[in-house]
Parts: structure tokens; C-alpha cells; sequence
């Protein structure tokens, strides 16, 4: 018995130390090798928001450089900007804009990607054709969402004779686009929204196609299909009336997901609630990260659009490139 | 040592076993000391792990004072302020659903399992159970979202609001299947196993003689257990529940996938709320970037430790008088 | 004196009796009702992809790949874990056992494993990470099985302490009686003796380190690629179906649900396992 036992753990301690040396503590971002191609392991983390992409930027930069590898987590937009801040990841996945404490700190930021934040309310809504026609100006959803001045469907559309309450939903759990949304109702962060609390994006966009009176907001990918680029079943996307006329515009209506990717991408959508997904690094970039960086500038750019996100235009993509430089 | 002649077969046999005597002796010895130092793991471990969490708490439990963070209803870590009172509440409410929800059942099971039940029964049984208790709690709250939530939603609540509506405890005040109610019931279903398990050891305690006595003066089975088992393992069912309550109030992943995670005071069953096992989950990530935050929710897990393992110390002390050294 | 059926001692008896076999019933058929919802949900994403691919590019929106960096992610870290808790608990119990039968030291490290056994996952995984921040560690295999260790430990050893207290006590008195040394009887006759219980044990806290979320949600971190070094990242079957199902894409909520299947599937492999073997093994034992 007591050999078994000891030859049990020879063989554990043999595995054990093969794994670690297999491996050993990787500093992370790696020199060029002397051949002419790229190798090392890149650490990322971060938004929720640009982590399906970012998979997706990973594996085709493994294609062009296959000796190069990529450990990708999620977590949220805080993880990553603090994990860039203490070093445990090269690149954090931040989904909003980069404070000033941050930068000081030594942050280096890009651009690289823009998405939005969409309203959204039930397709059961009784007056679900009028909001289409009228639109929800900023001011109607400041006094939704942070005054809470308006509090019926009547007050929405300016008649008294409506009394049905508005059911808000906002995001319980941290996130990127509880925060835009936020912004453009004018308030400073998440907190400031009323609302009922729903736990994750899934849920906030379920809960309101089954609720009538509801109205919440959600990110491009989860509020347009995929596939056929409508607006998932259930719900609806009021038009936001950026210019205040009180009557939706043409180009403020987005029923399919082309076109409000279009109008993110010339800035007709406001910003917020559109903003721009930012790589960052403590410090300036250089070597592996650099070169993964410039990629995702330049030929990364072709996989944004059938992903749902919005690439950068001409200007932008230069104007990141020399930032790198 | 004795002094042989060495040409002796008989004596250098002695001498062999006496030698082969002082040796096992010694390293029973040794062992003893050795292996001493081994079993100081547990404790230590506990030393540590609470020292740890509250030199990381510090900062925060220095700067404010404990009654602001413990009663404190705003929860703005933006802003610097840590009102834990929400996340406690919200605790308490879904523990104490999830046990009042469990111990009824997990008792009479327990009951009919000790008292009643054929071997057969047992044998099925007790499989079930480890089943229940192995499942992970992610698996839990899969269950959780893709039955319980609806439940609530679509019969539950209605039910509730229709007959008890009245009874503000029982109100339906937001639309969702999310909530206490929710989260209540899944983690009744977890504690389960360990209330029906240790309920069970603790009545198996009962020396079958004095339920013979009973029986044999005609009580029924029943009479017998309540007037004669039951009181006499009292203590031992109030710790299986005090035990399951412990497992309740730190049960993390299922409960938040069902429970809503807002933080607001509850009022009412069907209220969501934001336990605080849920908050330290849910915001690891953002933990270093705001100040403080770290030292929250670092707090919140002290916080949590204490509570149970002054729950768990209680529970265990009296298990152990009732049970002996068989301990469960 | 003939026995009265409606006296009302022997209505509440027949009452109470159906009211429990109900609650039992109750009980044995939300096992059935989870383990159906979970076959019911997992088998449709299920495939031959997922488990022996890991995720490819697209995964995340519902593209190829499968979740093999996670099952073997899990197995890595609950292996690894069980074996450094294994490494502990052994000699604990059999301290426990050899020493320490009836003394006080014996209670207070019983109560102290008790009192651990009861601190919930999510307090390990804060404490993992606070000491990872003071260290400098970044998220990775090897943290990930030190948390799984420290939550394992109390779980084995209470269980084989429990196992090995029920030790037939002619066995050790008849080894005694021969002139063993406590600690010869300890580690020649009990863990033969105990084997079956002691490799239950073993498993049982196997099957519990597998299906831990929150330990390891701060401290192993999460990839898609197969871990191939203790210092690096890696992913887990928890977390997989956690992020999965958080996701707004529902071809990748299904696919959260075939991770849940399939990790439901590992853990009760594993009980019968453990039930199975501790029978066979069995034969070694005296009886």
C-alpha cells in the first residue's frame, strides 16, 4: 500500500513538473524571433462587448503567424483595464471611453471597432406604431430614465389620455452599455438609471418583448439578428429623434441592422450612445502587441463588419496607426 | 542492550527483533511528531484565510465606520459609498425562504427514512441524495433559469398575487420570474441532502429500546416520534437546519442566476435582491479600477465568513455532543 | 381492547404517512426534473464537436468549435486538485485515526475542518485572488488547484475521517494485539482495510472540485486554448457554461447548456464511480 502511494506520487510529481515545463512563467509578450515570423503568447482581457471579436482577431492572426498564441477572457470592461494597469494581461478589451487616471497611470489607448447602444421597447406595445412615428427625443429619455419625470406612455407621446405606465429595465449587472446609455440620458454613470434591474444583456432584451409597457436598451448584436439583420423577435427599435423635431426622420429609423451600422459608422447616431471599443496597453506598444495592434487596424478591419460591429473609417484607422507609430 | 555471545543463532534473533522493535518504535515516534505538524493544517488554515481577508478589508473598514457599511442603504462605489445594508438584507431574505421552503420536507423525508421506511426504500434513497448533493451549482442554476424563473413567473406569481396579493410580503412588484422566490427554491433544493442527511444521523441516534417502550404501550408510530423521538433530538434538527441555513447563506453561482441582482431592499418575496455571496461574484472584474472597491467586497466576503463559521461553529458543537465521535 | 381505524391517533398516523412518502416523492422527483431539463437542453446543442474541439474564431457568435479547452481544463484543475488535497488528507485521517481517537486536539482539528468545510467556495476564491494581488500572480492552472485544494481538503478528509472511524474495532485491536505500532496499523491496516471508503472519498471531493464555479472564476482566469502550462490560463467547464449562457447570441446560450450536460454527465460518472469501485474493491476488506 505504501508503495502504491509513493509511486502514485512519483508519477504525479513527474506530470506536474513536465506541465510546468512545458510551459514555465511566460512573461507574455515576446521578441521576434530570429526568423523572420512572429512568436509568443498575448494575454487579453476584458469587455464582454468586443470578446467574440476579439476571438475572432485571435484565430486569424494565428493563421498568418502560427506561432503565435492567445489566452482570451472576458470579464467585463473594469477587468481589463485593470488587469492591463497591474500587468497580468498585454491587452485589455475596454468598451467605453479611457479616463483621465487611467491615462495617467500610463495607459496607451486605440481605437478599433465602434458599436451602439439601441433602445428598445416590446413589438406588443399598444402604442408601439406612434413611438415608431415619433420617435424618443434625448430629452423624453433623460426624463425617463434619470428624472424620472415621465412616468406613463402617455407623457412619451404627449397625451394625456394615456395612462399605462412605462415598465423601465436597466442593466443589474455591470456593463459597458449601461453606461453609454447613461450618458446620452444624461446622467454620469450606470447607477443614475431607474429602472428595474435585469441581470445580463440576454435577459434585459427577453424581458422586454414579454413585457408590453416595457422599454430598456441593449448593444447592435443582441437587439439585430444576426442572420437576416432584423430586429430580433418581440422587439422593436424606436427611433431615436436626434434632432428633436418630435417626428422620426428617415434617417433616424433603423430597421434593419445595415443600416444602423451605417449610421454609426458616419456619426449620424449619436456618440454616446454609439461609442468606440478601445485595445489597451500600458505603455506604448511595441514588438508582438505592436504588430497584433497594427493588424487589427488594417486587415482586421474585414472581419468587423459580418460580426456585427462597425469598422473604422478611412480617417479613423489612420489617425490610430500613427498614434502607434 | 543486552550483551550476547554473537555465536548464539538464538540471541543475534533477539537481537535482530529488538533492534527491528526500537527502530518501528522510533519511527512511530517520529511519525507521530511529523504527522503533528499535519493536522495543525486545518486550523492554521482558518487563521489565515481570516487574517488575510481582513488586512484587504482594512482600508475600508478603517476609513468608514461599521455602522455606515453595515446599515448603509446606498450602494455608489463611484462615490465612495458602501452601504451594505441592501446586500445583507437580500442575503437574509433568500436564506431564510429557501430554508422554511426545505426544512418541512427535508424533515419528513428524514422522518419516514429513519422510522418508517424498508431497506429497499433506503437503498434508493440514499443514492438519490448524493446525487442532489453532487450536482454542481452552475448545473443548479441552469435549473434554475430554465424552469424556476418561468415557474415564478407564469404560475407563481399569479397565484400569489390573486389569493395573497394583500399581504405585501407576497405582492408581485416587478414583472420578472427573477427574485427572492426564486432563488429561495433553488437553494431549498441544495441545502436539501445536508438537512435530510444530518436529520437522519441524528435520529438514528435514538436507541431503538425507547421506541419499543412506546410502541409497545400502544402508542402509534407517529406518537412515538413525536412525543418520544423528536424532542429528545431537538437540538440535533435545530443544528441539521442552523447547518443547511450556513450552506444557504454562502451558495453563490445558483442564486445568482435566478435571484435579479439588484441592489435594493426587499420588500416582498417576489422582489429581486443582490445577495452578498452574488456581489463579490459579480464584480470581481471591476474590483481594482474604482478605489476601495476591493477592500468592499473583500469586506463583504469577511462579513460572509463570520456569519457562517459562527453558524457552522454553533451547529457542529451541538452535532458532535448529540452524534459522539461517529460525526457526520 | 380491539383497535379503533378512526381514532384519531391512527388518522393523523396514516396522515403523516402519506404526507411523507409525498415529500419524498417531492424530493426524488426534482432529481429526475433537473437531470431531465438538463438531458432536455443539452443534448439538442450537443455534438461530436464539442467535445474534441476547442472554440474557433467565431465561436462566441455561434461559429465552429467546441469546448475541449474546458473539459480539459476541468479535469486538469480537479486532478490537480485532488491530488495536492489527497496529499493532506491521507495523513490527517489517519492521524486522526492512529492518535488522536478520543483527545481534544482530536475535536478542535475536527471542528476545525468542520468550520472549513462550511466556508463557502466564494470565500476561497476571494481569499486566492487577495493573495494573488499581494503576489503579483496572474490568473492561471496553478492557482486555480491550489483554491480547488484548500476547498477539497476539508470535504476528503471529513469524509475518510468518517469512513475510517466506522473501522471495525477487532481488526485494529487484533493488529494492536500482535504488537503494530499505532502507526503501523494505521498505514498498513486501516488504508487497506478502509480502502473503498478512502477512494469514495477521494472522489467525492473530486466530483465537488469539478463543479465549482466560484473558486475558480478569479483564480484560473479562462482561454480558449488547451492549457499547456500550470502558469498560464486556463478554462473550465463552470465557467464555460456561466459566460455562455450570459451571451446574446442563442447558439451559444445552447451551447452553455451542452457544457452543463456535459459536466452533469462527468460528475455523476463519477458517483456511480465511486460507488462502483468502493463495492469492487471492496473484496480486499474484512467483513
Amino acid at each position: 500500500m505504501k508503495k502504491r502511494i509513493w509511486r502514485i506520487l512519483a508519477v504525479v510529481v513527474i506530470l506536474t513538473s513536465l506541465l510546468a515545463a512545458c510551459g514555465g512563467p511566460t512573461g507574455g509578450t515576446a521578441e521576434e524571433a530570429n526568423s523572420t515570423d512572429l512568436q509568443g503568447t498575448l494575454t487579453i482581457s476584458g469587455a464582454f462587448a468586443l470578446y467574440p471579436m476579439m476571438t475572432v482577431w485571435a484565430e486569424e492572426f494565428s493563421r498568418l503567424h502560427p506561432d503565435v498564441y492567445f489566452d482570451v477572457q472576458g470579464g467585463g470592461a473594469g477587468k481589463g483595464m485593470t488587469d492591463t494597469i497591474t500587468g497580468a494581461v498585454d491587452i485589455g478589451m475596454v468598451s467605453r471611453a479611457i479616463k483621465d487616471e487611467e491615462i495617467a497611470k500610463g495607459i496607451f489607448w486605440i481605437p478599433v471597432t465602434k458599436d451602439a447602444v439601441f433602445p428598445i421597447i416590446s413589438a406588443e406595445n399598444p402604442f408601439a406604431e406612434r413611438i415608431m412615428a415619433q420617435g424618443l427625443s434625448q430629452e423624453v429619455i433623460h426624463k425617463i430614465y434619470i428624472s424620472g419625470e415621465i412616468t406613463t406612455w402617455g407623457e412619451v407621446l404627449g397625451d394625456p389620455a394615456i395612462s399605462d405606465e412605462i415598465h423601465i429595465f436597466t442593466r443589474s449587472d455591470a456593463a459597458g452599455a449601461a453606461e453609454q446609455w447613461a450618458k446620452y440620458a444624461g446622467g454620469e454613470a450606470q447607477e443614475d438609471l431607474l429602472g428595474i434591474g435585469v441581470n445580463s444583456e440576454p435577459s434585459i432584451v427577453d424581458t422586454v418583448s414579454k413585457d408590453p409597457l416595457g422599454i430598456g436598451y441593449g448593444n447592435l448584436n443582441s437587439i439585430f439578428d444576426m442572420g437576416s439583420g432584423n430586429a430580433v423577435a418581440g422587439i422593436m427599435v424606436p427611433p431615436l429623434d436626434v434632432n428633436a423635431d418630435g417626428v422620426a426622420n428617415p434617417e433616424e429609423v433603423f430597421t434593419q441592422k445595415k443600416e444602423a451600422m451605417q449610421a454609426i459608422a458616419d456619426g449620424t447616431y449619436p456618440s454616446p450612445p454609439a461609442r468606440f471599443e478601445n485595445l489597451v496597453t500600458m505603455g506604448k506598444p511595441e514588438g508582438l502587441t505592436l504588430a497584433f495592434l497594427q493588424w487589427i487596424l488594417t486587415d482586421g478591419q474585414q472581419y468587423l463588419e459580418e460580426a456585427g460591429f462597425v469598422p473604422l473609417t478611412p480617417e479613423q484607422q489612420t489617425a490610430a496607426l500613427e498614434k502607434l507609430e | 542492550m543486552m550483551q550476547q555471545k554473537p555465536s548464539d543463532p538464538l540471541s543475534q534473533g533477539s537481537r535482530q527483533t529488538q533492534a527491528f522493535l526500537q527502530t518501528r518504535n522510533r519511527r512511530d515516534r517520529t511519525a507521530r511528531k511529523a504527522f503533528f505538524g499535519i493536522t495543525l493544517i486545518p486550523v492554521f488554515l482558518i487563521i489565515v484565510i481570516t487574517c488575510l481577508l481582513v488586512i484587504r478589508a482594512w482600508p475600508i473598514l478603517s476609513s468608514q465606520p461599521l455602522a455606515d457599511l453595515l446599515l448603509g442603504e446606498v450602494w455608489k462605489p463611484t462615490n465612495e459609498q458602501f452601504g451594505f445594508l441592501p446586500f445583507i438584507l437580500g442575503t437574509l431574505w433568500v436564506t431564510l425562504v429557501g430554508v422554511i421552503l426545505a426544512v418541512p420536507a427535508c424533515l419528513l423525508v428524514a422522518i419516514y427514512l429513519a422510522e418508517y421506511a424498508r431497506r429497499s426504500t433506503r437503498t434508493i434513497a440514499k443514492p438519490v441524495l448524493d446525487l442532489l448533493a453532487a450536482i454542481p451549482s452552475v448545473v443548479y442554476g441552469v435549473w434554475g433559469l430554465l424552469v424556476i424563473v418561468p415557474f415564478v413567473d407564469d404560475i407563481l406569481g399569479p397565484f400569489f398575487h390573486r389569493w395573497l396579493g394583500f399581504v405585501p410580503v407576497f405582492s408581485v412588484t416587478q414583472p420578472t420570474g427573477f427574485g427572492i422566490f426564486a432563488g429561495g427554491i433553488v437553494l431549498a433544493v441544495m441545502i436539501a441532502p445536508l438537512i435530510i442527511a444530518v436529520t437522519f444521523e441524528v435520529l438514528s441516534t435514538v436507541p431503538d429500546e425507547l421506541r419499543q417502550a412506546s410502541l409497545s404501550l400502544g402508542a402509534t408510530r407517529w406518537q412515538t416520534i413525536s412525543k418520544v423521538v423528536l424532542p429528545r433530538v431537538l437540538p440535533g434538527i435545530i443544528a441539521a437546519v442552523v447547518l443547511g441555513a450556513s450552506r444557504a447563506l454562502g451558495e453563490t453561482m445558483a442564486v445568482l442566476m435566478v435571484v435579479g441582482n439588484v441592489p435594493s431592499i426587499p420588500t416582498s418575496i417576489f422582489d429581486t435582491a443582490y445577495p452578498l455571496a452574488a456581489l463579490i461574484a459579480n464584480n470581481f472584474g471591476e474590483m481594482m479600477s474604482i478605489p476601495l472597491y476591493d477592500a468592499a467586497l473583500l469586506s463583504a466576503a469577511l462579513l460572509l465568513l463570520v456569519i457562517i463559521m459562527v453558524f457552522n461553529i454553533l451547529s457542529t458543537f451541538v452535532l458532535q455532543r448529540i452524534l459522539g465521535k461517529a460525526r457526520i | 381492547m380491539k383497535k379503533n381505524p378512526f381514532a384519531k391517533r391512527h388518522i393523523i398516523e396514516t396522515c403523516m404517512k402519506v404526507i411523507m412518502l409525498a415529500s419524498l416523492i417531492l424530493v426524488t422527483g426534482t432529481l429526475g426534473l433537473i437531470l431531465w431539463t438538463i438531458i432536455k437542453n443539452g443534448i439538442p446543442a450537443m455534438s461530436w464537436e464539442m467535445l474534441t474541439q476547442v472554440p474557433k474564431g467565431g465561436f462566441y457568435m455561434g461559429k465552429e468549435g467546441g469546448i475541449l479547452n474546458a473539459i480539459i481544463g476541468s479535469l486538469y484543475l480537479a486532478g490537480g486538485g485532488t491530488v495536492l488535497a489527497l496529499v493532506c488528507s491521507l495523513p490527517i485521517a489517519l492521524y486522526l485515526k492512529a492518535y488522536l481517537g478520543e483527545s481534544k486536539w482530536g475535536s478542535y482539528v475536527r471542528l476545525a475542518l468542520d468550520v472549513l468545510w462550511g466556508i463557502p467556495t466564494i470565500v476561497y476564491g476571494a481569499f486566492g485572488f487577495a493573495i494573488m494581488v499581494s503576489l503579483g500572480l496572474r490568473a492561471s492552472l496553478l492557482a486555480g488547484i491550489i483554491v480547488l485544494a484548500l476547498i477539497e481538503l476539508p470535504i476528503m478528509t471529513r469524509a475518510m475521517d468518517e469512513v475510517i472511524s466506522r473501522m471495525p474495532l477487532e481488526v485494529e485491536q487484533a493488529a494492536l494485539a500482535v504488537g503494530s505500532t499505532r502507526l503501523e496499523v494505521a498505514l498498513r491496516v486501516v488504508t487497506r482495510q478502509m480502502l473503498p471508503g478512502i477512494i469514495t472519498a477521494v472522489l467525492l471531493a473530486f466530483g465537488r472540485g469539478i463543479g465549482d464555479a466560484a473558486s475558480v472564476l478569479f483564480t484560473a482566469g479562462y482561454t480558449d486554448r488547451i492549457v499547456t502550462s500550470l502558469f498560464r490560463p486556463t478554462a473550465s467547464l463552470p465557467l464555460a457554461v456561466f459566460f455562455q449562457l450570459g451571451s446574446p447570441f442563442p447558439e451559444v446560450r445552447a451551447r452553455g447548456y451542452a457544457a452543463a450536460f456535459i459536466l452533469t454527465v462527468i460528475v455523476l460518472i463519477v458517483s456511480f464511480g465511486a460507488r462502483l469501485l468502493s463495492s469492487r474493491l471492496g473484496k480486499y476488506t474484512i467483513k
